[in-house]
């Protein structure tokens, strides 16, 4: 349908080549490049290493019929559901150095002094990327476990009857075989994290100054704020050029398993 | 013997207490906002933070209700992604069932190119397609959101679809072809009662999905009575100042109550999606 419309810019030839012009020439342009890189990084490292964890753990209780085992899935999975703007204000709720931030209260009462989450360069990005991956290891978890139910239990079996440590045996049977799940995960987190920017515009709005704007709500900003529908296109461009070079470098790592894996 | 029992014993209660600390971690911030609804101005900023505000105050949600736009939103949320939802299945059921059954050319090509059109940011498309929508007349329609939502969904749900399909075994295609059944007839009466639960999770996932848009109706919309909740809440938070915290906390949790009850209802489905096919665990 209309998905194919990103190509109607508003853009005569000469103007869209001085907006190009422009992009490629202003140092905010590569500082906003480096703040989008660092944020999808660190989430990314966060939310895999994390949904990783919880979806072994959950996966193992629902084995062993553990309590709460599905309790705890639901409860992480809920904060998935979440409208990203609400995230964003949950968490300048939380985060936040007035009276009301809970977080501080505890950070000051162990270390005596608080820490301003939203509004210092060093710690904004931090915080960002804390809300995101709070939101993000749900989705990261739900792939990761759905592939860790899918790992037949013979495996297992036969590893420990040959002797084998839990240890070995998640590195030579949980492992290879989650591998393709991994990189489904780690390609579609990609592509979401990039395009993700409801979270940071409630939560920081993309400051102190540049700090946490990344090139998606920097395409925001410049048409809503600065009205310039088109660099604003053409920066939304650049995103989806980036977009698509990661896709395809995802692809060429997995080739045709992500079709057929699901 | 004993040691490995013992072992897996100290395992077990790792994992118990592992699963404190996240649901604490996940559903704590839940929690707290909460606690922040309930509670009088004053009480915001109640030194320290006290769990359960000590006079307990329903004034947030009262004023929240008193201008009755909630409702209103809360009533919009619920119609798009309805509608949405089951718009998205009529296009996709026969599509993914065609790329389970049918070989034809260019077969992977297709999928690929579907799966593109899904890495591409509502975002990017937004501003194009306002304008698209203005000289079509559907700008401030629900109408408009819907043809997104479901744009939006199509390759996602397709592909969910597709394998459901596909673990159908195609003996019991077969079997009702030689009784002399038309392909249609088949669709309806064969296979989709046996894939029924994952229609039913692919419904589930897209009303999910469809209730936390927020860029698309945004943009597409100007009128306020046609807002979803999730943007609702965005206008109610930028015309506040720190002094109405808690009716924003209220009022979030107001838009995320709905998706959560019928998430935590239907978990089994949402699940289901990705582990496809059969339901584990």
């Amino acid at each position: 349908m209309s998905l194919t419309n990103s190509t109607l810019l508003r853009t005569g030839t000469q103007y869209s080549l001085r907006n190009y012009r422009y992009i490629f020439s202003s140092q905010d342009f590569y500082f906003i490049l480096k703040i989008t890189f660092t944020f999808v990084l660190g989430s990314l490292i966060g939310q895999v290493l994390l949904g990783l964890a919880i979806a072994l753990l959950v996966h193992r209780g629902i084995r062993r019929g553990i309590i709460g085992a599905e309790f705890t899935r639901a409860t992480v999975l809920s904060s998935w559901i979440i409208p990203s703007m609400a995230i964003g204000l949950i968490w300048k709720i939380l985060l936040t150095d007035f009276d009301y931030g809970i977080l501080n209260y505890i950070i000051d009462s162990i270390f005596g002094s608080k820490i301003p989450f939203l509004w210092s360069p060093k710690y904004a990005m931090l915080s960002v990327i804390i809300a995101n991956v709070w939101c993000g290891t749900a989705f990261s978890m739900l792939i990761l476990f759905s592939g860790l139910q899918r790992i037949p239990d013979d495996f297992y079996e036969a590893a420990i009857v040959d002797g084998a440590s839990s240890f070995q045996q998640f590195r030579y049977i949980t492992i290879p075989h989650l591998s393709t799940f991994i990189f489904i995960d780690l390609a579609l987190a990609t592509i979401y994290t990039f395009n993700s920017f409801g979270l940071i515009m409630t939560l920081t709005a993309g400051g102190p100054g540049l700090h946490t704007e990344v090139l998606a709500l920097h395409v925001y900003t410049t048409i809503f704020e600065n009205l310039h529908l088109g660099r604003g296109s053409a920066l939304a461009i650049v995103l989806l050029i980036i977009n698509l070079v990661i896709a395809i470098i995802h692809y060429r790592f997995f080739g045709k398993d992500d079709m057929v894996a699901q | 013997m004993n040691s490995s029992k013992r072992k897996l014993f100290l395992a077990d209660v790792f994992t118990v207490l592992s699963y404190l600390l996240i649901i604490l971690l996940f559903g704590g911030p839940l929690l707290w906002l909460l606690s922040l609804s309930f509670r009088t101005t004053q009480q915001i900023f109640v030194y320290p933070p006290s769990l359960i505000p000590k006079p307990f105050s329903w004034e947030a949600y009262i004023d929240i209700f008193r201008g009755r736009e909630i409702l209103l939103f809360l009533k919009n949320s619920t119609k798009l992604s309805l509608i949405s939802s089951f718009g998205t299945l009529v296009v996709t059921v026969p599509a993914a069932y065609a790329l389970s059954r049918f070989h034809f050319k260019r077969k992977g090509a297709l999928m690929i190119t579907l799966l593109l059109f899904q890495m591409i940011s509502p975002l990017i498309i937004v501003i194009p397609m306002y304008r698209y929508f203005n000289k079509l007349g559907i700008i401030n329609s629900h109408l408009g959101i819907v043809m997104v939502y479901i744009a939006m969904l199509i390759p996602f749900i397709t592909w969910i679809l597709k394998g459901f399909f596909d673990s159908v075994p195609m003996s019991l295609e077969e079997a009702a072809m030689i009784d002399g059944c038309s392909r249609l007839r088949l669709l309806f009466k064969v296979i989709l009662p046996i894939v029924s639960s994952g229609l039913f999770s692919a419904f589930v996932f897209s009303f999910l999905l469809s209730w936390s848009q927020f860029i698309i109706p945004m943009i597409l919309v100007d009128s306020n009575k046609l807002l979803p909740i999730s943007v609702g809440i965005y206008l109610f938070e930028a015309g506040r100042t720190t002094m109405s915290t808690h009716v924003v906390c209220a009022a979030t949790l107001l838009a995320i109550v709905p998706p959560i009850v019928v998430f935590v209802v239907l978990q089994k489905y949402v699940v289901q999606v990705m582990t496809g096919g059969a339901v584990k665990g």
